[in-house]
């Protein structure tokens, strides 16, 4: 693993300003930049743990058939057609004709000439379906022939049981929910208003959810809304807690009659065991709801669970963010507002490691000695304790105008964050490292499709050696390396020096965290209207009136790994050996 | 900023569309092959075009898009089986931006784009892999799997992971594109 560059989102906590980065749990605030969205509303990244998601549609991962929604219900979010999975290894059975595999040879049994009956065949682990009794007169529709085995099967009787039992009472809830008009009062719940009503189990969630809890007081985040509610809220209560008793079919206690082994049974056949395998693993059961066969043998092919396409929203303005398009397989987007298009990527590299690497690899194609690059690899790419290293970040700039950036590293509070843990090593007390940024703004060119153009692979190649050249002249002209800087621009990217100086008793890794602001040219007329938003948001969005004033700044934080440090000791007898 | 990846001007062949073809590679039929462009075919690999569907006139037995790259010792084999009790091999389609990690062994019957393999997998017969997939390092993908597109496979047999981010498509395109850029001679 080379040095790593994640950004913040900062929706797990209050502040806006990231956690610590030698704290382990800060890598949750952390992602890479390609994960994270961008909401134009809110000028704030966001990411997936905090974006609100919606199923836009279903489909079966393995006939890719888009499954709409109504019958997603009916079917138990399974595939309805000729799609079943492995009981044993969960891997998607094929249909094949009953004429025997052996006469085939090596070849793959299937189709060869197509006589009945039919069974399940799996791949990768050879189970067949006819192991377990099933078989089929024809090769299609294979889920409608199974349809009244498991109709008949205790699992699905138990479940329509339950369902029916629930059916007044959910449609009661829903009914109140609606008539209640609590929903619609909430704004950011006016979008999903009509979930509820299509779907009386989320209707019921909500109104489980908001139902008066004696002795605490109820919250609502809009005064007015309470006089209204006084009257519902009342016959709501009413019917609430009305529900009787729900009664299983089978008693639960006595599970030799339902086929689901248990007690006395179970006992005699693991006394007989004679080899593991005949006992199905815990992972090949418990995706079942039902008590599943503890034996191998009895294991019934599963129906594929289906697949869903996402659509996402902000959590705090609701805008969307990604909207896929309605096609199972298409990988494009109706709406699709990720970080990476707003937001300069930033990539890092200590160039020691990669010059040595660069080397090493000229080397082996000399001498073709793979073993050397190994060993080179492993002792230069990581950095040892009291030394000090450039390191290089490259900016590119993904937007259509050229942006001003600051980079500045973030206060990092290790004395007092580890005088907390400090009890244990007081060498900590010091900051291990110290880091070395340019101070000065420097300016990304814009981002233009110029650059894309395929036939610019000569110029690249010729900067790189240029890249080399100038590296190694500018060193020799000054008398004394030149790192902390902007040491080179081309296209749409720049590129940054800097310096870290690693205490003598460091250890761990080479973790800060870096705050990168930018300004830019915008063309959003009003920018005073999208900073009311909320102050959880890192974005310090001003709109400087100065000199030109559609001037935007927008600053994020990001958390830089440089690598592991090799401590003193280590290093040592590294050498000694 | 990535280092390029040099590589003996001797021991690739390189044609007018930019693939860059290693001589140490075993191409076989190669008239039944066809490559997009900009497609690299690492040293060791294994291309059977000869094994092609029987019966007269010109057959694409296999057929890559541009900016593949397929790694050191990987075999692409065309899918085959027995259908009405006549043998025969079917084509494998891939397509732009697909990479094929080193040592993995393909008979896929079609692979979308922006595809990524990893190191050491086997993608059994007839599979197909759908647009913007990934499939982990040491994976074994048995016969007629489907990976849908934008998820993850991984293990034995492979299974589905996790989906993967939106901007996965950009990613592989930046990803591959560069690695070609930094596949370079080494002039001497």
């Amino acid at each position: 693993m080379g040095p790593t560059v994640l950004y913040h989102c900062s929706c797990l906590s209050s502040s806006p300003l990231p956690p610590p980065p030698h704290l382990p749990s800060s890598s949750y605030s952390f992602h890479p930049l390609h994960t994270l969205f961008f909401c134009e509303e809110c000028d704030a990244v966001r990411c997936n743990r905090c974006v609100s998601i919606e199923v836009s549609s279903y489909y079966c991962p393995n006939c890719l058939f888009e499954v709409p929604s109504a019958s997603v219900r009916a079917e138990k979010n399974r595939c309805a057609r000729n799609c079943f999975m492995c009981p044993n290894c969960r891997n998607t059975l094929s249909v094949v004709p009953s004429d025997p595999p052996d006469n085939g040879g090596a070849s793959s049994p299937i189709g060869s000439l197509n006589e009945p009956p039919f069974f399940l065949y799996c791949n990768h682990c050879r189970w067949d379906s006819a192991e377990v009794g099933i078989t089929f007169e024809k090769p299609t529709g294979l889920a409608a022939q199974l349809q009244k085995f498991e109709d008949s099967a205790p699992d699905s009787l138990e479940f329509e049981r339950l369902k029916e039992h629930s059916e007044p009472f959910l449609r009661a809830s829903s009914l109140s929910s609606t008539i209640g008009g609590h929903a619609p009062a909430h704004p950011s719940s006016a979008a999903h208003s009509h979930h509820a009503h299509s779907n009386s189990i989320t209707a019921a969630a909500s109104a489980a959810l908001a139902r008066d809890i004696p002795g605490v007081s109820k919250y609502n985040p809009l005064a007015r809304s309470t006089s209204g509610r006084g009257g519902s809220g009342k016959d709501r209560s009413k019917n609430k807690d009305e529900m009787p008793e729900y009664r299983s079919r089978v008693e639960i206690s006595k599970p030799s009659a339902t086929g689901g082994g248990g007690g006395e049974a179970d006992v005699e056949l693991m006394s007989h065991l004679e080899d593991i395998g005949y006992i199905a693993t815990l992972e090949q059961r418990w995706v079942n709801s039902w008590v599943s066969p503890l034996q191998t043998h009895e294991l019934k092919p599963l129906r594929i669970p289906l697949h869903s396409k996402r659509s996402k929203r902000c959590p705090a303005c609701a805008h969307i963010l990604i909207k896929p398009e309605q096609k199972a397989q298409s990988v494009k987007y109706k709406i699709k507002l990720v970080a990476a298009t707003y937001l300069p990527a930033i990539t890092v590299a200590l160039p020691h490691s990669q010059r040595s690497s660069a080397e090493a690899a000229k080397r082996s194609l000399a001498k073709s000695t793979s073993a050397a690059i190994d060993d080179d690899k492993n002792s230069t790419s990581d950095m040892q304790a009291g030394k000090t290293y450039p390191f290089h970040l490259a900016l590119s700039n993904p937007l259509y105008d050229p942006i001003q950036v600051r980079l500045s590293v973030q206060r990092m509070h290790v004395s007092t964050a580890s005088s907390k843990d400090g009890t244990s090593s007081e060498k900590a007390r010091r900051p291990p490292f110290a880091i070395s940024l340019p101070t000065s703004t420097f300016s990304v060119a814009a981002f233009a499709e110029a650059w894309e153009y395929e036939d610019d692979e000569d110029m690249f190649g010729v900067d790189d050696e240029e890249l080399g050249l100038k590296g190694s002249l500018a060193t020799d002209g000054r008398g004394k390396l030149r790192t902390v800087g902007v040491l080179e621009k081309r296209a749409n990217v720049t590129i940054i020096g800097g310096e870290v100086v690693i205490g003598k008793e460091a250890r761990g890794n080479v973790k800060f965290n870096m705050l990168v602001s930018y300004t830019y040219r915008s063309d959003d007329p009003a920018p005073s209207e999208s900073n009311d938003g909320d102050g959880s948001s890192i974005s310090n969005l001003k709109a400087t009136a100065t000199k030109q004033p559609e001037v935007k700044t927008f600053a994020f934080y990001t958390v830089v790994d440089l690598g592991h440090i090799i401590p003193r000791e280590e290093s040592r007898t590294d050498l000694d050996l | 900023m990535e280092p390029p990846i040099y590589y003996l001007k001797a021991e690739f062949i390189e044609t007018d569309t930019g693939n860059k073809v290693s001589r140490r590679a075993t191409i076989a039929g190669p008239q039944n092959i066809i490559l997009g462009g900009k497609t690299i075919i690492s040293s060791g690999a294994i291309i059977r075009g000869d094994l092609r569907r029987t019966g007269p006139g010109h057959a694409v037995v296999i057929s890559l898009g541009r900016y593949c790259l397929v790694g050191e010792g990987c075999v692409m084999r065309p899918p085959y089986k027995t259908y009405r009790g006549n043998f025969n091999y079917y084509p494998m389609k891939i397509g732009d931006h697909v990479h094929i990690g080193a040592g993995s062994i393909v008979e896929a019957a079609q692979i979308g784009n922006y595809v990524e393999i990893g190191k050491n997998c086997v993608i059994g017969k007839f599979t197909i892999i759908k647009d913007c997939a990934k499939i982990a390092d040491n994976t074994i993908i048995p016969p007629n799997t489907v990976v849908p597109a934008l998820s993850l496979f991984a293990g034995s047999p492979g299974r589905f992971v996790e989906d993967l981010p939106e901007s996965t498509q950009d990613m592989v395109e930046a990803q591959t594109k560069q690695y070609y850029l930094r596949f370079q001679a080494l002039e001497r």
